[in-house]
Order: C-alpha cells, then sequence, then structure tokens
C-alpha cells in the first residue's frame, strides 16, 4: 500500500499544484509557494521509494503500468532536486521579469504539468507510456519556452515543437518495430512494451528487425536528449526559455530522455550483442562533442554556451553509455545528477544576469565580479562545478567514465572524447572569465526606467542550496551510494 | 498465322488511317460545342488532309535531306504502330515485334525525326520547339516503358498481345493498385505525347507557348498533310493501347467472327476515351512551360510507384 | 469480404495511402495539399477497418471509426482553420527543393523503403505485412516534406504524413499497440498540432507571414 502511494504520488502531487494554479491563478505571497511545498514532498517521495526499491527490489502497480527500480528512483530524485531548486527560484524570476497575472498563471500550470510528464516518463512501466510521457514534456514546454511571446522565442518554441516531435515520432516508430518483434517472440499485447519482459525475452527477439527498432528509438530519443543529428532546437529553446525552465529543461529534461535511451539499451544489448549500439552511440557522442566544442570556441551569447554546454555533457553521457560497463554507468547517473544541478545554478544566475544587463551577449556584460561579487561568484562556481572542479560531483564522475573506458577497451574513442571535452572546457573557461574579469566599463543598466531588483541573498538561496548538493554529492554519496549501485547494475554489463 | 490475325491486322491499319482524323474531328467538334460553338463538323480534318494533299510541298531553301524524310517516316512509323499494337486482336502475325520496346523505340523514332527536321530548317521556332519536345520526350519516353513494365511484370513477359491476353483471363487484375497507378501515369503522358492540353495546345499557334506546331511551321503542302494524319494516327493508336490494356474486354483472338464485335468494341472504346479528353480539355488551361517536367515527373512517379507496387504486393 | 480479394481490397487502400502522400508533394497550393491529408486520412481508416473485417475484430472497427473522425475529420479541419486565417499570398508552398525533383526523390524514398523493409516483412509474411513498404514510404516521404517546406503549415502537413505512416505500420504490423498507449499517442498528436496551430497564429501576428525563412533570429555568430 505504502509503496503504490509512494509510486503515484510523483505524478500526482505536481498535477495537483497544476491544478491550484488553474483554480487559484498566481499569487506572490501565497499560491507562488505551492509549487515549493509540493516539490519538497515530491523530494521526500522520491528519498522514501529510493529507500523502499534499495532494500526490497523493484515496486510496481497498475498491471506494471507505473514501476519503480533503483534507476527510476535515481532519476526521479534528480527531478525532485531540480524541480525544488527550480520552483523555489520561480517567484522571484516572474518578480523580476514584470509577468502578467495571467501569464505567471499558465506559467505555474505548465511548470508543475512538466514536472509531472518528467515524474510519469521515469515511473512508466511501459515503453509505450514512456514514449507519451516524453512527448506530453514537449508539448508543455511548448509555451513555456515561448513564454515571452518576442520573435527569438516564438521562433525557438517553432523549432523546438516541430524538430522534437518529428523525432519524437521516429522513436514511436522504433517502438512499434519492437512492439512487432516482441508480438512474434511469442510476448503478450500487454508484456510486449513493457521493459522488465521486454529485458526478460531479449534472447528471443527477432535481430533483423530489432537492430531496425533499437535504431529509431535511439536517434528519435537521442534527439530529445540533444544528441546529433536533430540537436538543432537545443540551443535556441534553451537560450529563450525563463530561466527556472531552462534550468528544468537542460538539468533534467535531457536525462530523463536519454534515460528512454538507457531502457532501450538494456533490451538491445542482449538481443543484438554490445556491439552494435556501442557503434552508434560512439558516432553520436563524438559527433555531439565535436559540435559543442566547435560552436562554444566562437560563442558569443552565455544562455547559448550554457546550451552547448549541456550539449557536450550529453556527448559525455553516451560516450558512458556507450561504454557500458557498471562502472560507467554509475558513473554516467552521478554525471547526470551533478550536471542537473549545477546546470540549474547556471541558468538560474544566468537569468539574473540577462535581468541585470538586458543583453545576453558576453560582450555586454563585464567585470560581474566587481559589481555583483554575490552573483558573480554564484555563476562562477556553478561554471567551475560545470567543468569538473574538485569537489563538484562532475570531476568524480568524468574520473569514472575515463577509467571505465580505459578498462573497457575504449581508450581511444574516450580520449578522443576527453580532448573534445577539453576543447569546450577552454572555450567556456576564457568566455566566463571575460564575463566576471576585466576592466568595468559604464554600465548599461543606468539608462533603464526602472531599475533591477536588488540581488538578495534570499534571492540566492536556491542556488547556494544546488551548489552545495553539488559538492556534497561529490564527496560523498552517503546512504544513496547503494542506490547508485544497484541503478548501474540494471543497465551495466558486469 | 492464322487467317482471321491476319484480316484482323489489316482491318486495324485501314481503321486506324481512315478513323484518325475523324477521331480528331471528334474531339474538336465536342469542344467546340461545350465551348458554344457550332464547330466545322467531325470530317472537317479529312477535308483539310485532301485539300493539303493536293498541294505542292514547298522546301525552305538550305534544308537537308531530315527536312524532307521526316514526314515519310513518321507517317511510316505510324503505319507500324497501328500494325503491331493489338487493339482488335491479340493474335496479329506481327506478334513477335509487338514488343513493349520495340513499339516505345519506333515512338520515339517518330518523334526524333520530327525533332530533327524541325532543327534542319535552321530558324529559331523550330529549334526552340525541337529542344521543347525532346525536354517532354526524356520524361515520357521512360514513363511508358516504366509503366508498361509494371504490367508485364506479372505476366513475365513485354509482348504487349500477352500482357492484353493475361488480363482479358484475370479481369480482377485490372482494380490493382499497380495496374491504377500505370493507367494514371499512361494518361498524362498520352496526353503529353500526342501534344494536347495542358503540355501542349494543339489549336494554337502563339509562338510562346507551343511545342508540336513550332515544329511543323515550315511544312506545307503533302508534307504537312503527311504529318498530320500521323499526328492523328499516334493519337489514335495510343488511346488504343491504353483502352487494349486497361480495358481489353471484347478484343478478338483468333476467331473471324469475334472480329466484328472487337471492331465495334474499338470504336466505342476509343471514342469514349476521346470525348472524355476533348470534354477535360474545356476545363483545363495550358500549364505553365516550366510546370510542364513536374507534371510529368508526377506521372513518372506514379508509373515507379505501379512498378514497385507490382513487384511487392504481389 | 472474402479470403482472395481481401489483399486485393488491401492493396487498394495501401495503394491510395501513398498516392495522397505523393500528391501532397506534388501540389503547389496549400489547400489541396490539406485536403489530400483529409482523402489520406480516409484510406487509412480504410486499412484498419479491412484489417478488422478480416480479423473479425469489433475493436479493430472501432478504431479505424475514431481514426477515421480524428485524420479525416478533426486534424485537416485544424490546419484548415489555421490556413483560413492566412492571408492569399501565403496559400501557396514555396518548397527549398523544386517539386520536379522532389518527386523523383518521393520515387527513390519509396524504393528505398522496399530496400529497408525487407527484414519486417520476412519475419512474418502476409498480406498485411507485404503492404509495409507502403507505409513506410509515407513516413519517409512524410519526413522529406517536414524538412523541405518553407511554409509553417507545409511542415505540419508533413508532420501529419509522417504520424499517419507510423499509424498503418503499427496496424499492419501489429494490428494495434496497447489501446492505452493508443490513446495517449492520439491524445499526443492532437495536443501537438493544436501547439501548432496556436503558434502558427502568434508567429503571423508576430513576423506577419509564417514564412519559416523569417525566422532567422537565433543562431550562432
Amino acid at each position: 500500500m505504502t509503496s503504490i502511494l509512494l509510486l503515484l504520488a510523483p505524478i500526482g502531487l505536481p498535477l495537483a499544484a497544476a491544478l491550484v494554479y488553474a483554480v487559484r491563478g498566481w499569487h506572490a505571497r501565497t499560491t507562488a509557494w505551492v509549487g515549493v511545498a509540493t516539490t519538497v514532498l515530491l523530494a521526500g517521495d522520491a528519498v522514501g521509494l529510493a529507500a523502499t526499491v534499495t532494500t526490497g527490489g523493484p515496486v510496481q502497480t497498475g498491471g506494471g503500468l507505473i514501476r519503480a527500480d533503483a534507476l527510476s528512483a535515481w532519476m526521479l530524485l534528480g527531478i525532485a532536486t531540480v524541480a525544488l531548486l527550480a520552483c523555489w527560484a520561480s517567484p522571484a524570476y516572474l518578480a523580476t521579469d514584470h509577468t502578467s497575472t495571467r501569464r505567471a498563471r499558465w506559467y505555474g500550470i505548465l511548470l508543475h504539468l512538466f514536472i509531472a510528464a518528467m515524474a510519469t516518463a521515469v515511473l512508466a512501466g511501459n515503453l509505450g507510456v514512456l514514449w507519451v510521457a516524453i512527448e506530453a514534456t514537449t508539448i508543455v514546454t511548448a509555451f513555456l519556452v515561448g513564454h515571452h511571446r518576442t520573435r527569438p522565442a516564438l521562433e525557438a518554441a517553432w523549432k523546438y515543437v516541430v524538430i522534437c516531435s518529428a523525432a519524437i515520432v521516429i522513436a514511436f516508430l522504433g517502438l512499434v518495430l519492437l512492439y512487432y518483434a516482441a508480438r512474434h517472440a511469442g510476448l503478450d499485447g500487454q508484456q510486449a512494451l513493457d521493459w522488465a519482459a521486454l529485458t526478460g525475452h531479449a534472447h528471443q527477439l527477432d535481430p533483423a528487425v530489432t537492430r531496425i527498432a533499437v535504431g529509431l528509438a535511439v536517434i528519435g530519443f537521442g534527439a530529445k536528449a540533444g544528441l546529433i543529428p536533430l540537436h538543432a532546437w537545443l540551443p535556441d529553446a534553451h537560450s529563450q526559455a525563463p530561466a527556472p525552465v531552462s534550468a528544468l529543461m537542460s538539468g533534467v529534461l535531457l536525462p530523463v530522455a536519454f534515460y528512454a535511451v538507457l531502457r532501450v539499451k538494456a533490451v538491445a544489448d542482449p538481443a543484438l550483442g554490445a556491439g552494435y549500439l556501442r557503434i552508434l552511440l560512439v558516432i553520436l557522442a563524438l559527433a555531439t562533442l565535436a559540435l559543442a566544442a566547435l560552436l562554444l570556441i566562437g560563442q558569443h551569447d552565455y544562455k547559448r554556451m550554457l546550451a552547448y554546454s549541456s550539449m557536450e555533457h550529453m556527448g559525455l553521457i553516451a560516450l558512458a553509455a556507450a561504454i557500458g560497463t557498471r562502472l560507467a554507468i554509475a558513473a554516467l547517473l552521478l554525471q547526470m545528477a551533478g550536471h542537473g544541478l549545477a546546470k540549474t545554478v547556471a541558468f538560474l544566475s544566468s537569468g539574473h544576469i540577462l535581468h541585470r544587463h538586458v543583453s545576453s551577449k558576453i560582450v555586454d556584460v563585464r567585470a560581474l565580479a566587481g559589481r555583483m561579487p554575490l552573483l558573480a561568484g554564484l555563476f562562477g562556481l556553478a561554471i567551475a562545478a560545470l567543468l569538473g572542479f574538485p569537489p563538484a560531483a562532475i570531476f568524480a564522475s568524468e574520473l569514472g567514465i575515463a577509467r571505465a573506458g580505459a578498462t573497457a577497451g575504449l581508450t581511444w574513442v574516450t580520449a578522443a572524447g576527453f580532448i573534445l571535452a577539453l576543447a569546450a572546457f577552454a572555450a567556456i573557461i576564457t568566455h566566463t572569465g571575460r564575463m566576471l574579469l576585466g576592466p568595468p566599463h559604464a554600465p548599461t543598466t543606468e539608462d533603464r526606467s526602472d531599475p533591477p531588483a536588488a540581488f538578495t541573498i534570499a534571492t540566492a538561496m536556491p542556488l547556494i542550496a544546488g551548489l552545495l548538493g553539488v559538492a556534497a554529492l561529490g564527496i560523498t554519496l552517503g546512504p544513496a551510494a547503494g542506490l547508485l549501485q544497484s541503478a548501474a547494475s540494471i543497465v551495466g554489463a558486469p | 498465322m492464322t487467317i482471321g490475325g491476319l484480316l484482323a491486322t489489316a482491318g486495324q491499319v485501314l481503321l486506324v488511317m481512315a478513323g484518325a482524323p475523324v477521331l480528331v474531328g471528334l474531339m474538336r467538334q465536342v469542344r467546340a460545342r461545350l465551348e458554344g460553338r457550332a464547330g466545322a463538323g467531325i470530317a472537317q480534318p479529312w477535308r483539310d488532309l485532301r485539300k493539303l494533299l493536293r498541294r505542292q510541298p514547298t522546301t525552305p531553301t538550305g534544308t537537308g535531306w531530315a527536312f524532307r524524310l521526316a514526314p515519310l517516316l513518321l507517317i511510316g512509323t505510324s503505319l507500324v504502330l497501328a500494325a503491331v499494337v493489338p487493339l482488335l486482336t491479340t493474335a496479329s502475325p506481327l506478334d513477335p515485334v509487338a514488343d513493349l520496346f520495340a513499339v516505345v523505340g519506333i515512338l520515339a523514332l517518330g518523334t526524333v525525326t520530327l525533332a530533327l527536321a524541325a532543327l534542319d530548317t535552321g530558324t529559331a521556332f523550330g529549334g526552340m520547339g525541337a529542344s521543347r519536345e525532346m525536354t517532354i520526350l526524356a520524361l515520357v519516353e521512360p514513363t511508358i516503358l516504366v509503366a508498361v513494365f509494371s504490367l508485364s511484370a506479372r505476366v513475365g513477359s513485354t509482348n504487349l498481345a500477352a500482357i492484353v491476353t493475361a488480363t482479358l483471363h484475370d479481369p480482377l487484375r485490372v482494380a490493382s493498385p499497380a495496374s491504377l497507378l500505370a493507367a494514371a501515369a499512361l494518361l498524362v503522358v498520352v496526353v503529353a505525347e500526342t501534344g494536347r492540353l495542358p503540355v501542349d495546345n494543339p489549336a494554337t499557334h502563339l509562338e510562346l507557348t507551343m511545342i508540336h506546331e513550332a515544329m511543323i511551321l515550315e511544312y506545307a503542302g503533302t508534307d504537312l498533310a503527311l504529318i498530320e494524319w500521323a499526328s492523328a494516327m499516334r493519337l489514335t493508336v495510343l488511346l488504343g493501347l491504353l483502352a487494349s490494356l486497361f480495358l481489353p474486354w471484347g478484343i478478338a483472338g483468333t476467331s473471324l467472327t469475334a472480329l466484328p464485335l472487337a471492331l465495334l468494341a474499338f470504336v466505342v472504346k476509343v471514342t469514349l476515351l476521346a470525348v472524355g479528353l476533348g470534354t477535360v480539355e474545356v476545363f483545363i488551361a495550358k500549364l505553365r512551360l516550366f510546370r510542364v517536367p513536374e507534371l510529368l515527373a508526377g506521372s513518372f512517379v506514379l508509373a515507379l510507384l505501379a512498378v514497385a507496387s507490382s513487384f511487392f504486393l504481389a | 469480404m472474402t479470403d482472395i480479394s481481401y489483399p486485393q481490397y488491401l492493396d487498394l487502400a495501401a495503394g491510395l495511402f501513398l498516392l495522397t502522400a505523393v500528391g501532397v508533394l506534388w501540389r503547389h497550393q496549400l489547400a489541396p495539399m490539406i485536403r489530400l491529408l483529409g482523402i489520406q486520412g480516409v484510406a487509412l481508416a480504410a486499412i484498419v477497418a479491412i484489417l478488422g473485417i478480416h480479423q473479425h475484430s469489433l475493436e479493430l472497427i472501432l478504431v479505424a471509426v475514431g481514426l477515421a473522425v480524428l485524420r479525416a475529420g478533426v486534424l485537416p479541419l485544424l490546419a484548415w482553420r489555421a490556413l483560413g486565417e492566412a492571408p492569399a499570398q501565403a496559400r501557396e508552398t514555396r518548397p527549398v527543393i523544386n517539386t520536379a525533383a522532389s518527386l523523383l526523390a518521393a520515387a527513390a524514398l519509396t524504393l528505398l523503403a522496399y530496400a529497408v523493409t525487407r527484414p519486417l516483412v520476412a519475419l512474418a509474411p502476409s498480406p498485411a505485412t507485404a503492404v509495409l513498404p507502403v507505409a513506410v514510404a509515407v513516413v519517409l516521404i512524410g519526413f522529406f516534406t517536414l524538412v523541405t517546406r518553407r511554409r509553417a503549415l507545409s511542415q505540419v502537413v508533413g508532420f501529419l504524413l509522417l504520424d499517419n505512416g507510423i499509424t498503418a505500420i503499427a496496424f499492419l504490423a501489429t494490428s494495434g499497440l496497447p489501446l492505452i498507449v493508443e490513446l495517449g499517442v492520439s491524445f499526443d498528436l492532437l495536443l501537438v498540432v493544436l501547439v501548432l496551430q496556436v503558434l502558427t497564429g502568434r508567429l503571423r501576428t508576430t513576423f506577419g507571414s509564417t514564412d519559416l525563412d523569417e525566422l532567422q533570429e537565433l543562431h550562432d555568430q
């Protein structure tokens, strides 16, 4: 009974919050904090679920439609944490942005529907339901991306919906073919898309059909995770969405889409051998890393810089998935968590920087460290965490990926991946250095009719909490170590 | 070789020779009536031919053998076509020649001859017409080949008579996607090949749009008569081929008794097709020249789909 | 329906299904494109209905009715409404690749579809799976339309072609996914088209046209 409640609450809580916003609207003093309250409960629920599956193994309800194992629980923890930070930062963001009450209401509704859709995706026991949930994230975030209704925002929203929908429909074609193969392997209609049943019967799947199916599914879901070749939506959408939404999209939506790839991988590897998906993922990973590095070097826009940095991280994550050993998968999951937290802080602080400079051009932001030490410090620390300076979790995870690659016989591929990551690293450092340091010039803020709101400690609290989280994850996993181990063993080869 | 087959073949050549100008007259008459004009009557093309045949042909200075040979070659190929294509019978003594590739080759030979003759005159209009005709031919010929090929794939033979016989034995085949797609493709290319609307307007001498008329601008007298006659015969044979491939009922085999019925069926089918074509022409405008390749590419795709479906759905 | 004519009817419906997809590439005007989309919806529903009658499955026949309402009614209607608001000069598509070349590309894509579906047909040869290449060809043509068209609305049409093709594959290969997935997918699709319709309206008010060449605000450099 408790386990059923734990399974359903992550979907129900955000839906309830969305309902509150739909009925009561967004009010700065009251309902603005409903989102924070529900995400705190969501985080508590995720911890409870993690404890349950670590001790008692996978739990399920609804005839297997909703199921959680260690991997789902790990993903849910990530979603809850980032959602908490994003909801915590939202009132301040909307206040500085002078959002009308009507748009604020829609913002509240859509943001929580978004969280609910992501929670559904990781708790789905059926690849079909997982697909529906991921497509639902596209639908609800379309208007969040176009929230500002400016020309660039609408353009980004259009590209986002068209490219992501087309990509995800390709993934659906993959699932249809997988279902076809599963039906002919003797699974009945209810089981044939159930990932647990599919993984169990993977050996019986027809290899030729499964090969096509898996290829399509990985490319489709990979597009939603920001991998080449259908990545073009990502920098536009991430740079135009409101900062908390960008944080959620970059911090958890990309990993959730990649979670779908992992589930497909768990079916594909026993059916086709590890080689097929490894080659595919290595190609996608290296191409994504190369593109991200190239575009980071000549970047002029700091929000797009953060977006391409997300692509770079997803490239490393895909590389870890290609390596596929337990160590690699554990590192991958840690990378997802660390990147989620650090990128959230980076996007939230970039939102504040944008508010104070009106421009998202790197050249328009100078000597931030001298003028606004707190904001500059937080942004700098978040970037440092993203680049993998210890004690951030990303330091540990990238070390893990490198080691796993070397032991799995993929030394050269891993080396190539990290060289590209290093190029991205250098580019980001240069750009960030320009923004934070350097001689101050006439601030652009003075010509504005309304002076920007002060950046207070209260506003900074979610950012500080996020940075502390990254650091803590890098130092010790604490009780979550067991969860990570069992999550890694679900997908990873021994 | 049977006496029935021989008679039928002779009959279809004579019928095409005599009937082709009438058919053209019929289409003009249908069009005239639908446009509210009285029309010249269906025998008018014959009267024109008679008038032209009495006159002496003129040859522009500077033209060579290509110009003089073209009318003869054109009428010759048209007569061969009329003899080999199974219109009245499937048991023609020329049966081995009635091969898909041979028929398309003969058809192309006539067109190319005319284009060469048009180039030979050295006038601007001749060259322009020839270049346009070749553009169209480049898309039309492969389409005919591919479309009929899709029909022959099931029969296992490229012999036209064999295809027609097989369709007679299995009438449901006409309703298959391959057959329908091929029919649509062939209809479009027949329209293009015979220079009808919307590809070319046979009634105009408007310099910017004409294709076929531009090529024969320099001909006069007997030569012009032969060319006009040959064009009418090509139209008749192509419509007849369309009818034989997709509505083969009534076509005679070796028996003599079936011949009158076959004759009647052929006349009815071709007349209906011609009236239909004439009616449609009233309602459509000529396509802009640069959109003609689009239309023909479309019909080529249809033909290709027909082949694909006849191979893969069978 | 006898067992002998069942493959014939199926082939016929599939032929119409593919022909409408080619027709969308061929037409220049948006209005006939949307009409063709509606006809394609009917063909899709017919395919499912034929399968349902053959398998004596009431569920499939009901699904066919639902599909007819959604694909031949609601979705083209939504596209039609978006078109109705458009100014006259926006009613013509401006493909990146000219029509003749697109048609030849469609022919090539069809052959490609036959090549890639061979393992699918080989797994379970039957009249229904024999039609799979046609559905895959529609998917490829839909994707091609999506990539090579510049008007917002013709991209929507391409997306719907893509989706019709995939639905046809689902029914031909497996007689349909589990009901809950099928419902979820249809609902998602409806919402995507609604979102796109709203965005088209907003694009038009902001940019003054739905020509996607105008979308050049966002780029690197």
